[in-house]
């Protein structure tokens, strides 16, 4: 089975810390990435591309040096690899014009502002996670430690089979 | 990178079982088999390409399936491109004297000559050989001079009588066919309104909190379930419940094993319960039901239950010794509240009168298949399956069966199941012994292949042993059926023998040796019991 990757895009070090150390009960199911810049990112999705495994979430900050986060994540909802990508926007500057444009062109799913509680980031991304596999997996046991336990139970009885 | 070679070996094994089954259905053609009719040649053909297939999974095992049926009604149907404008060749024997006669060798089987009684029907004759040679000469007072013999005994017609094409088409209506769709019509609209989920609830309170009995519990209501629902839909469902009590041991802690273990166990094992639990039934009763033996629902599970609840208390006892539990309580928490709007409430009544129905079959008679319309039609007529439900229900398993039960047809009725099982003297074997050699390879098979093809190959050559009489003195068709049909349920050894055992493995709590101690225990213990009780209890239900 390809492995599911988590991958955070954010050029302040010390945030990228907060968000590994929010989400590290993930780790042990969806291996998490991280990435200073969308360049640095580009190179992180071609490569768990090129290994044959897919991205379930990116959570991306939008004010970086270089390509915005909200470009990046037009841009991958573009490529079919990672339209499917259930996308996060994590920041406290966007303005009105750029969240717009971030729900209507990327298809942003969640919206966080800095700063987060800690257990906010966590159960936006058990939510985006479990949408993302109960659309996208045949094999739903597997997830049930980390994730939505109600939503998975419901999804493998429903998935159809008597 | 040993994942990379893994993917490789399985990139290949498609190829491997397409070109071997092909190989397998071409080699009756370019080799003669003695004793083995033209028909049983085709149907040799046949059924090594159908098992082939479904060992190696080269294309989907129902696909393999109507392959069958599609060969069985282009080849071996009246109306088929073999069989469609057959004649048997006709042959006047010349008279030497008085009841003294001649014919070419190819007209003479042995001392057998075929006495034609119209195109396609002829009566086997015993006679005396004289002479033998290019031509034969032989004595027999029975007969005259206009009697027309068959002239080559090796001819596609001996030996088979072409069945028509529907009996094949047929065999997807056939009544245990109707019966599984009966089935999956209850299960499936209990999934719809929740009926499975909240049943658990209630079932399992009584168990309490101790890790022993909950897992008691579990199981007892998986083997339950499963036994009306399909082995494969309980056990995903049963996991759910499952997974939440895991998280409450750590990750080290054996419980978690004995809780993935129990479940898939417990469903293979519960599907034996009725005929309804699991397709290899089916294809016990398919294959009985054509030799005109037929089995009560309520018989059957009689029969059955006493080996499930060995089989449980088996399981349950060698896991505990194996796993010796840590924590004293869990918690469990389950949220149940039955739907009680109108289609529910139809769906619980029409449940409630089908299973009653189906348990007292032997008061009013009416075979089971006949009572699983009544959900059927009960179902549909007052909207509780829609037609999305009824889309959504696993057709494929029934394909799967009708091909076995079409292969099942052939094999018999061309005399290839006769020729397989003749070669080994069985009559020297003891009854208990043979069924021990049935069981015992049905198990091995079957925890490689899928239990319902393993039935497929194996319940036709007892099915001929019995009518043939080569098995000896007190042998019996059905008990030996039967311990075949068992024996594929206990195969639990490894995460490839069922499908349950496959989603057991995918919560990762598991390893493979966990499932094969304990499958390995099961599977042994369960063939003695089988044997045990097919001797001292099985009797006396079937009389």
């Amino acid at each position: 089975m390809s492995d599911i990757y988590i991958i955070c895009v954010e050029d302040e070090p010390h945030v990228l810390d907060v968000v590994l150390r929010d989400l590290s009960s993930l780790e042990e199911v969806f291996p998490i990435e991280l990435a200073h810049s969308a360049d640095e990112a580009r190179q992180l999705i071609s490569e768990i591309k090129e290994e044959g495994n897919k991205i379930g979430l990116a959570i991306c900050d939008h004010i970086m040096p270089g390509d915005k986060g909200v470009d990046l994540m037009i841009e991958m909802q573009k490529e079919s690899f990672t339209q499917d990508t259930r996308k996060v926007l994590l920041t406290g500057q966007a303005g009105l014009e750029e969240t717009i444009q971030a729900v209507n062109n990327a298809k942003l799913n969640r919206y966080i502002s800095k700063p987060w509680k800690p257990k906010e980031l966590l159960d936006v991304a058990i939510d985006e996670l479990t949408t993302y596999v109960i659309e996208h997996e045949k094999e739903l046991l597997p997830f049930m430690s980390v994730l939505d336990q109600e939503r998975l139970q419901e999804a493998i009885r429903s998935k159809g089979y008597v | 990178m040993p994942g990379k070679r893994k993917k490789v070996t399985d990139k290949i094994k498609p190829y491997i079982g397409l070109s071997l089954g092909v190989l397998g259905f071409l080699i009756p053609h370019f080799f003669h088999f003695d004793g083995l009719s033209f028909a049983g040649h085709i149907a040799l053909g046949i059924f090594l390409m159908s098992a082939v297939f479904w060992m190696f999974e080269a294309i989907p095992i129902y696909s393999t399936s109507m392959l069958v049926i599609f060969f069985q009604i282009t080849l071996l149907s009246q109306q088929g491109l073999i069989y469609s404008d057959a004649v048997l060749p006709a042959l006047q024997p010349e008279q030497k004297s008085e009841n003294t006669w001649q014919v070419p060798a190819a007209a003479m089987d042995d001392s057998k000559v075929y006495i034609l009684k119209d195109e396609i029907n002829y009566k086997p004759l015993q006679v005396k050989v004289l002479e033998e040679g290019d031509n034969v000469v032989f004595v027999s007072a029975d007969i005259q001079p206009d009697t027309k013999l068959v002239a080559d005994t090796q001819h596609k017609l001996v030996g088979y009588k072409p069945v028509s094409f529907s009996v094949f088409f047929g065999t997807l209506a056939s009544p245990i066919i109707i019966l599984f769709l009966g089935g999956f019509m209850l299960a499936g609209a209990s999934v719809k309104y929740n009926l499975d989920k909240n049943l658990t609830s209630v079932l399992l309170k009584p168990f309490g909190q101790k890790p022993m009995y909950i897992i008691l519990g579990l199981m007892l209501v998986t083997a339950t379930l499963s036994a009306f629902m399909s082995n494969t839909a309980t056990t995903a469902m049963m996991m759910t419940v499952a997974i939440p009590i895991a998280m409450q041991v750590s990750k080290e802690d054996k419980f978690r094993i004995m809780l993935a273990l129990s479940i898939p166990i417990a469903a293979n094992i519960g599907g034996m319960a009725t005929p309804i639990g699991t397709p290899p039934n089916a294809i016990v009763i398919a294959n009985l039901n054509q030799q005109g033996i037929s089995i009560a629902f309520g018989t059957w599970v009689s029969i059955m239950l006493p080996l499930v609840i060995v089989l449980l208390l088996l399981a349950w006892g060698s896991m505990r010794m194996i796993y010796p539990p840590t924590l004293e309580a869990f918690k469990l928490t389950l949220k149940g509240s039955f739907d009680k709007s109108g289609k529910a409430v139809i769906l619980y009544v029409i449940f409630v009168i089908t299973v009653l129905l189906w348990f007292t079959e032997a008061q009013h008679g009416v075979p089971s298949s006949m009572i699983a319309f009544l959900p059927i039609m009960g179902l549909t007529v007052t909207s509780v399956m829609k037609q999305d439900d009824i889309r959504s229900l696993p057709w494929e398993v029934l394909w799967l069966v009708a091909g076995g039960i079409a292969l099942g047809i052939s094999m018999e009725n061309t005399g290839l199941a006769m020729w397989l099982v003749s070669s080994i003297n069985w009559d020297t074997f003891p009854q208990l012994l043979l069924l021990l050699v049935f069981g015992g390879v049905a198990l091995m098979l079957s925890n490689f292949l899928s239990n319902t093809v393993t039935a497929t190959l194996l319940i036709p050559l007892a099915v001929s042993m019995g009518t043939s009489g080569i098995a000896g003195e007190g042998f019996s068709l059905i008990i030996t059926s039967l311990v075949i049909g068992s024996a594929c349920n206990m195969a639990m050894l490894l995460p490839i023998s069922t499908p349950p055992n496959a989603i057991a493995m995918s919560t990762g709590f598991i390893k493979t040796p966990d499932m094969v101690k304990v499958g390995l225990i099961i599977g042994l213990v369960g063939i003695v019991a089988a044997l045990v009780l097919s001797q001292i209890y099985w009797p006396f239900i079937i009389n």
